[in-house]
């Protein structure tokens, strides 16, 4: 008797456990998903870029300086007045993205993936930051992203789409205030290639993404 | 090249390593003449501020030779002996056009590991680990210098390597410490840490105003140093009660201003320093803050309490309710390089300033480790190694 009590007592004990920490778990990941709406993934992302409105938009519309921008990461092609095709590929040239983007009123850009992995498609807003700190950007970014099951459960993991968002935002701010996106890759150490092929990896996670 | 590289915690070792190149148009290429070792060095080395790489290279307060300019850079030639600010920072960001260059937006390579730890990334800091943005470091024969233009200073003539390599991160941090004290004249100032860096505050809290500067460690040859190079008074906490000390040097008031010279892994003595050693042995935390707490409680009413020691994570038994209650005003940050460089610079040149005499071990780069080791030992009354890539 004493020991099927004793049993009892630790199935609940364990099945409480359990449930508890399932709860949290569940409770931690769903503070970070992403809203959803319409069977999209919504992420909303700013970055303050400290240059005034005419600065922002004369960088976009000086075609050498986004060449050079650019350079090794995507390429611009302008369809006509208002739209252009940015196809562009992630840094270590896995997956590649086509893009149309269309000026849809002042200080307002949208663009849409016409072919890539992850169906997505966005909206980017200029507002003058307050006092004399430049320009925010601002992007709302739709994506759908693994299957019906996974988006149910919000078993979404890493959000690469809003890691390439944050990613880019934080290329193009440092491309607009200095001029060049720094890196520190290939700078001397000691390492062997493969201890260096590791320290990349790490470079990688540090250099991507965000606080989340 | 040769360059001194870490190999795991509490491991040094001077390797071969490719030469750096010219990666973008702001960049400069530094033949290194003189490169110090600094007490922030032996967190990284001890392993308790985190993202070491097994090769990476040390060092981050130096003085050089320009050898290659990228295109874009426009204030340096080829030739120049420069001293560079150990803060990397672009020069385009609202930070640095308000010269708070150590909060740089653009500099950290990598900012996603300090943005968790801290909310934001500050500003990349030369050969200081993958936090502070990956960079190599100039215990080498050459070190790459990104933004050439903003961080490197032309060197005047005639002031010694010996000296100036201190004008790279010494000077200006603990020049910034006496700043953030706000002195108007006639303050009296208590600095922990009788370092390269708790000294050079020292000498800045009395050209900014100071009427008497005390200066706290448990290093005799420091204090001596540091009484006859500045002619502070001085306290060993070793045999002394600092706060008694203070409070009667005082006449009961406490230092108008307390500098925190030491950094994450200062010394103490008594049973909560013991408690403090075994945690941050355990790796239960990364700091040690005494000398902050000692700071705070010996601070009077109202006035400053200014932290330039290198903390990286949380702190137990933080005295919060002494700094609310007395309402201090509590300053803190990496220093500011490129804003105090130039005019250090100018003072250094006049012989206002002199920090030759912190060198007090010059050595040859392939003597690097044992360089580390009589600094942290505090062997042979070593203030500073400064190794020398070039001889």
């Amino acid at each position: 008797m004493t020991s099927n009590a004793t049993r009892w007592a630790l199935l609940g004990a364990t099945t409480a456990t359990a449930l508890g920490v399932g709860a949290t778990v569940a409770r931690r990941r769903r503070r970070h998903q992403p809203d959803r709406r319409d069977g999209w993934y919504v992420v909303r992302r700013g970055i303050t870029v400290d240059r005034p409105m005419d600065a922002l938009v004369g960088f976009w519309t000086d075609r050498e300086r986004l060449d050079r921008a650019l350079a090794g990461w995507a390429t611009l092609e302008q369809l006509d007045d208002n739209r252009w095709r940015c196809v562009a590929r992630d840094r270590a040239g896995r997956t590649g993205w086509r893009a149309e983007i269309t000026v849809t009123g002042p200080r307002r850009l949208s663009w849409r993936v016409e072919a890539g992995p992850v169906p997505q498609q966005g909206r980017v807003d200029l507002v003058p930051a307050p006092r004399d700190r430049g320009t925010e950007i601002r992007v709302e970014l739709r994506y759908r992203f693994g299957g019906p099951v996974r988006r149910a459960l919000g078993l979404v993991r890493g959000a690469e789409p809003d890691q390439g968002l944050r990613d880019a935002l934080r290329r193009i701010k440092s491309l607009i205030e200095c001029g060049q996106v720094i890196d520190t890759r290939r700078d001397p150490s000691g390492r062997d290639q493969r201890q260096e092929a590791a320290t990349d990896r790490l470079r990688e996670r540090l250099t991507t993404g965000g606080r989340a | 090249m040769r360059a001194l590289c870490w190999e795991g915690v509490g491991k040094l070792a001077v390797r071969d390593v490719p030469e750096p190149r010219i990666r973008a148009e702001g960049d400069i290429i530094v033949k290194v003449r003189a490169s110090s070792v600094c007490g922030s060095d032996l967190h990284l080395i001890n392993g308790y501020l985190p993202a070491m790489r097994e090769g990476d290279i040390l060092g981050h307060e130096f003085t050089g030779e320009v050898v290659e300019t990228g295109p874009g850079v426009q204030r340096l030639r080829v030739g120049d002996r420069v001293v560079v600010g150990s803060v990397v920072a672009c020069g385009g960001c609202w930070y640095c056009r308000t010269e708070q260059f150590s909060l740089c937006d653009n500099s950290n390579a990598q900012p996603v590991l300090t943005e968790k730890l801290w909310g934001h990334a500050p500003a990349g800091i030369l050969g200081y680990s993958h936090a502070a943005g990956g960079y190599s470091g100039s215990h080498a024969e050459y070190i790459r210098v990104p933004f050439g233009d903003v961080g490197a200073f032309p060197v005047p003539d005639g002031v010694p390597d010996d000296a100036v390599v201190f004008a790279s991160d010494a000077l200006p941090t603990g020049w910034m410490a006496a700043d953030f004290c706000g002195l108007k004249g006639g303050e009296v100032v208590a600095v922990w840490g009788a370092g390269g860096v708790g000294q050079m505050a020292a000498r800045s809290a009395q050209i900014l105003g100071a009427e008497r500067v005390i200066v706290i460690d448990r290093l005799p040859q420091r204090l001596a140093t540091a009484a006859a190079r500045l002619g502070v008074e001085t306290i060993n906490y070793a045999d002394t009660d600092v706060l008694e000390a203070l409070r009667e040097m005082t006449a009961g008031r406490g230092p108008d201003a307390c500098i925190e010279a030491v950094g994450m892994e200062a010394h103490d003595v008594g049973p909560g320093y013991a408690y403090d050693r075994v945690k941050q042995s355990a790796r239960l935390t990364l700091d040690r803050p005494t000398s902050v707490r000692q700071a705070i409680m010996a601070c009077r009413k109202g006035g400053t309490v200014s932290i330039v020691g290198v903390y990286a994570g949380l702190v137990d038994k933080f005295p919060l309710g002494a700094a609310m209650n007395k309402a201090l005003v509590l300053r803190m940050g990496q220093m500011h390089a490129q804003r105090y460089i130039p005019m250090l610079l100018d003072r250094l040149a006049a012989g206002e300033i002199d920090p030759g005499y912190l060198a007090t071990h010059p050595l040859a780069l392939e003597d690097g480790v044992r360089g580390y080791e009589l600094f942290e030992k505090k062997r042979d009354g070593c203030l500073r190694s400064v190794l020398h890539p070039v001889r």
